[in-house]
């Protein structure tokens, strides 16, 4: 009965504002390609190189999901497994293309109700160029 | 179901079909709500671990069957994923075309797409096993705009995910660009592909 990582913030304990580790990945062709592979996103930009260059990008680039999966997973290593997303909101404002380094820099703004807090993550690229800011509630186990 | 009939729906040579028409055909699809879909495979460890490697994240909500059962009822399928459970496989037997997504089925010029922003709430939990059904509704299509990639419209979705005892266990609004390059980018990518 492992419980890796078993840190659990209660949220009691938590302040506004809180600064996060920053977290870095680098996005190697293999994970683009694991990307559509898990999320059976097939666009052709995800996979296709040729087809992305002619829609005018520099090479396939991961999906909303994957995006995504990075946010919560940076909102849950901090707050520890017992703690869930329940709302997430983003905008795409550039990719993450293969060969990037995918950051995310975050912060916890505010704790919006009993059991909520509310992160706000801004994902950037090695270049420090934004590419999606992120709103996150996360539900903590009270 | 009242949409799809009438207008071209063109399968492109690389598997994704999107409908090709004017605005005028676009905004006739505002509030147009999709018949429910289930998915073809329920919620499965197998994609739930597939998804956390692709992201590296070793929550043992997605790894520890024990804990996960403890904490959330099964292995939790990851927030992030929830788009991915009603995508359709590239192929399916039988030669039946995948179903695209709603937003790919408003007929609009443009020729590619782009997702421009995302909002989902989640207030229950998917655990491995659970079937989810989704409906989903076309909210809106912009005027013509033009952002750094090219001309097109935005056009604003909302799906309702719920499982198999009908609880909502999911909504999600996103934000297609549905928009052509500019001529340059094709013929310069071409060049270098020798195209």
């Amino acid at each position: 009965m492992s419980l890796r990582g078993d840190v659990v913030i209660r949220w009691e304990e938590v302040s506004v504002p809180t600064e996060l580790p920053e977290v870095r990945d680098e996005i190697s062709y293999q994970r683009v390609v694991m990307n559509s592979g898990s999320t059976w996103d097939y666009t052709p930009v995800h996979f296709d190189p040729y087809y992305a260059e002619k829609q005018g990008h520099p090479g396939i680039f991961v999906n909303t999901m994957h995006i995504a999966g990075f946010a919560d997973r940076i909102a849950t290593d901090w707050a520890g497994p017992c703690s869930r997303v329940v709302r997430r909101k983003m905008r795409l404002a550039g990719s993450i293309y293969a060969g990037d380094t995918m950051v995310g820099r975050a912060r916890v703004v505010a704790k919006p109700a009993p059991g909520l807090v509310e992160l706000q993550i801004d994902v950037v690229n090695q270049r420090d160029e934004l590419c999606c800011p992120v709103e996150l509630t996360l539900q903590l186990p009270g | 179901m009242g949409f799809g009939a009438g207008i071209g729906v063109t399968s492109n040579p690389i598997s994704y079909r999107l409908a090709f028409g004017a605005y005028e055909d676009a905004l006739r699809m505002v509030g147009v709500t999709s018949e429910p879909r289930v998915a073809g495979t329920v919620v499965s460890a197998a994609r739930i671990q597939m998804f956390a490697a692709t992201v590296q994240d070793a929550n043992p909500s997605y790894w520890d069957a024990d804990f996960a059962t403890r904490t959330w009822g099964g292995l939790l399928a990851p927030p992030a994923l929830l788009m991915g459970w009603l995508i359709p496989l590239p192929w399916e037997p039988g030669g039946r075309p995948p179903g695209a997504a709603i937003a790919l089925r408003v007929p609009l010029p443009g020729t590619t797409i782009v997702n421009a922003a995302n909002e989902a709430e989640f207030p229950l939990p998917v655990v491995d096993g659970d079937r989810l059904t989704i409906v989903e509704e076309v909210v809106s299509v912009s005027p013509e705009k033009r952002s750094k990639l090219g001309v097109g419209h935005f056009i604003e979705t909302l799906d309702t995910f719920t499982r198999q005892d009908g609880a909502v266990v999911a909504t999600n609004r996103n934000t297609l660009f549905r928009f052509t390059p500019p001529a340059t980018m094709q013929s310069a990518a071409m060049r270098r592909s020798g195209g």
